[in-house]
């Protein structure tokens, strides 16, 4: 760790080119270095551990009492660097070759599938789930139960591989009439990409379509051929039409401040009632389309696309917000900055990042899974405010686990749950309430496993004073 | 990605070993694409960038569960424009975030809606800013980004620049093989090391084994080659991001999002 007293004394002797002693943690012996008058840092030579102060070499070296670590003879190093200078450049590629290719001490890697979003095809008796971990979609026979002995059931069918352009997938749908899987791709990849029912390995998409950046959700209207996407980066609901491929625009989008939207998540159709329901986690920052700031790229291929949402390059700088968490509930076709006709959000919604939505149009009730809340809360579907939800399906007994999808499957009235943590999707009745054991249980993991939940790892830092490793995804 | 959440592994994990423990939920007021984590060992806080919400938060060193920021930068004053990485000077209790053509930098204790004390933008200062880090020993500004047609390049600055100052010196071209950058990368400044991943060179592919993680230094100037690389052909890394150093054992951390996966290598040469 550098200090700000090191770092003083650095920049002293870099100026000054003196002499220094390293105190240095862990070993209890200071390594005596000379440094050039170049202020060249590369010819320090540090032998040991964790760099806490510096300290002037003294004019004679005091007395010192208890016990003290041997010192390491000037001499030794030296030898090592002047050897290393005597190698020849075969030697020296040769040991830059074998760095290149060293192998890592450790890797830490789930290396089960998680669960991230389910869909039921009740025509063909097949679920599919999709999972973050490993990158692919597993299509299981509908009624699979995994035994408790059992450490997973093996899927009929798996789509992934670098071909398929599946990366971290959240949202799913089955269409019922081909049975073709819609997927996707949250961050990353910017395209939701289509497979016909039989789909399976390393393949490509049979169909793909460009997306705005960091979509999340889906819902389909079949009747008017309509998919609604959410788009958490930039806090939006984009429409296309459900037969659009590649380059094709939306055909409208929901976006800004009266929208309520905020980080979006799941999203939901009531077509009978002609609603949309959007799970918002609630942080947002807002756009002007005045704005282009060409140094904040799209991350996306809306460039010349009409009803594309505004990105990153109109943002308003410093418009960033927290809200609370809410579901927002807008009519089927709105668009621009139309605020929702009812919102969902305080204390008794008990919301804690919202993530997955489903509805169930005959009873009019909504499905919300609440990550945080190991849960799955269920609202009247005319909730409004600030509204307890009518049940929750909560307990040991459930298995849910950090639940992010959630279907409803009228054919069959069963709810089924995608549990992130643990590597499970669960089914339940309906009616479902309490701490009750679900119906069936598939699992791609051990039984009481909870998952990593590592996604899409990006920075790491290191936590030196507890010797842990910071991985944000 | 379906969760976010800042996860804590013992040095030693691996495999499945599960976080110790993990920061997540809705009081923390994280959201997905962290693209910088910083730990301040000086004043033991963690510190986040929140993209979707123009903020900078800042946590206790030992921040679990749904335990809330400390801090956090956010408002009209602060000119935060959905940013994506940042690095703390614990030494000059300094944020220092980029943003494209700019560079804003606040107060390390900054609170609330702050503007910022300084900002580093100009036609001379040939930023494209992606990623940056202070090396406090030998006094520098340290940014990674693209300008116009120069392709990407290590620029090193005073690390106090300000308004329109050019680079001290740059790095870049064939010979360098830095092409992409992979994610925020890190410093050793007692030997002037800079540590940085290169995702593959082909746009729009989920994974190359081309990716690498290469070791540069703040005195090179040029087209200068890297002086040790990690990964390239027929190795680990496909889609490495961050980096991160534990200089005590001597190892390089390594986040690969393909892979899904973080990875642990000895690496004594750089220390």
């Amino acid at each position: 760790m550098i200090t700000r007293k090191t770092a003083k004394t650095f920049a002293h002797r870099n100026r000054m080119g003196m002499a220094v002693v390293l105190a240095l943690l862990g070993v209890g012996s200071g390594i005596l270095f000379s440094g050039g008058g170049e202020g060249n840092w590369n010819n320090l030579r540090l032998s040991s551990a964790r760099l806490i102060s510096v300290e002037p070499l003294p004019q004679s070296f005091p007395e010192m009492d208890g016990a003290m670590c041997e010192w390491v003879p000037a001499s030794a190093s030296g030898s090592l660097f002047a050897s290393l200078q005597q190698a020849t450049p075969d030697e020296r590629a040769a040991e830059r070759e074998a760095i290149r290719q060293r192998k890592p001490l450790r890797i830490i890697k789930d290396r089960y599938a998680s669960f991230s979003a389910v869909a039921v095809d009740p025509v063909r008796d097949e679920v599919v789930m999709a999972d973050e971990s490993l990158f692919q979609l597993l299509s299981y026979d509908r009624l699979t139960n995994t035994p408790p002995t059992a450490s997973m059931s093996e899927p009929k069918r798996m789509i992934g591989g670098l071909d398929t352009k599946i990366d971290y997938i959240c949202g799913l749908y089955i269409d019922p009439g081909s049975g073709d899987i819609y997927a996707i791709n949250n961050d990353t990849v910017d395209t939701m990409v289509i497979f016909d029912r039989d789909a399976k390995g390393n393949r490509p998409p049979t169909r793909e379509l460009y997306t705005p950046h960091g979509t999340y959700g889906i819902a389909v209207d079949e009747a008017a051929q309509e998919i609604f996407l959410t788009v958490q980066h930039d806090s939006a609901v984009v429409v296309f039409a459900k037969s659009a491929e590649k380059d094709d625009p939306p055909l409208r989008y929901l976006q800004g401040e009266n929208s309520g939207l905020a980080d979006p998540h799941g999203i939901a159709l009531d077509t009978e009632r002609g609603l949309i329901y959007v799970a918002n986690f609630g942080s947002v920052h807002y756009h002007d389309a005045t704005l282009d700031n060409p140094s904040r790229p799209m991350y996306s291929r809306g460039e010349g696309k009409p009803n594309w949402p505004l990105t990153r390059n109109s943002a308003v700088p410093g418009s960033g917000r927290f809200y609370p968490p809410s579901i927002t509930v807008y009519d089927k076709n709105a668009k621009g900055d139309m605020a929702p006709v009812r919102v969902i959000q305080g204390p008794k919604a008990n919301l804690d990042w919202p993530t997955g939505l489903a509805f169930d149009p005959v009873a009019n009730e909504l499905f919300v899974t609440n990550d945080m809340r190991d849960e799955v809360a269920v609202f009247d579907g005319d909730a409004q405010g600030d509204v307890a939800p009518k049940r929750v399906l909560r307990g040991a007994k459930t298995m849910i686990k950090n639940p992010t999808g959630v279907w409803v499957d009228r054919v069959n009235s069963e709810l089924w749950v995608a549990s992130f943590g643990n590597y499970t999707a669960t089914v339940f009745p309906l009616n479902a309430a309490g701490d009750v054991a679900p119906k069936r249980v598939i699992r791609s993991g051990p039984l009481g496993r909870q998952a990593l939940m590592i996604g899409n790892p990006h920075p790491v830092a290191y936590d030196t004073k507890r010797e842990q490793i910071l991985v944000p995804n | 990605m379906a969760h976010p959440q800042i996860a804590a592994f013992a040095r030693l994990a691996d495999g499945n070993d599960m976080p110790v423990r993990k920061i997540e939920g809705q009081k923390t007021k994280l959201g997905r694409t962290m693209h910088s984590i910083i730990y301040d060992p000086a004043h033991d806080e963690l510190s986040v960038t929140q993209d979707f919400a123009h903020a900078v938060m800042t946590f206790r060193g030992d921040a679990n569960g749904e335990d809330g920021p400390i801090r956090i930068i956010q408002g009209p004053k602060t000119r935060l424009n959905g940013p994506e990485r940042h690095t703390v000077d614990w030494i000059n209790d300094e944020i220092l975030v980029p943003q494209g053509d700019e560079i804003i930098v606040f107060s390390r204790t900054d609170n609330g809606d702050v503007a910022p004390k300084r900002i580093f933008k100009g036609p001379d200062t040939k930023l494209g800013a992606d990623a940056l880090a202070v090396d406090p020993v030998n006094n520098l500004l340290v940014v990674v980004g693209p300008y116009e047609k120069e392709g990407l390049k290590i620029r090193m600055y005073p690390r106090t620049a300000e308004g329109n100052t050019k680079p001290l010196r740059q790095v870049g071209g064939p010979k360098s093989m830095i092409t992409r950058l992979g994610g925020p990368f890190a410093l050793y400044p007692p030997k002037g090391r800079i540590i940085m991943t290169m995702r593959p060179r082909e746009v729009g592919v989920l994974g190359g084994d081309d990716s690498f993680t290469g070791v540069w230094s703040v005195f090179d100037d040029g087209d200068i080659p890297p002086h040790w690389t990690i990964g390239g052909p027929n190795a680990d890394l496909i889609m490495p991001r961050g980096v991160a150093l534990d200089e005590k054992n001597k190892t390089v951390i390594i986040t690969d999002k393909r892979l899904n996966a973080i990875l642990t290598y000895h690496f004594p040469e750089i220390f």
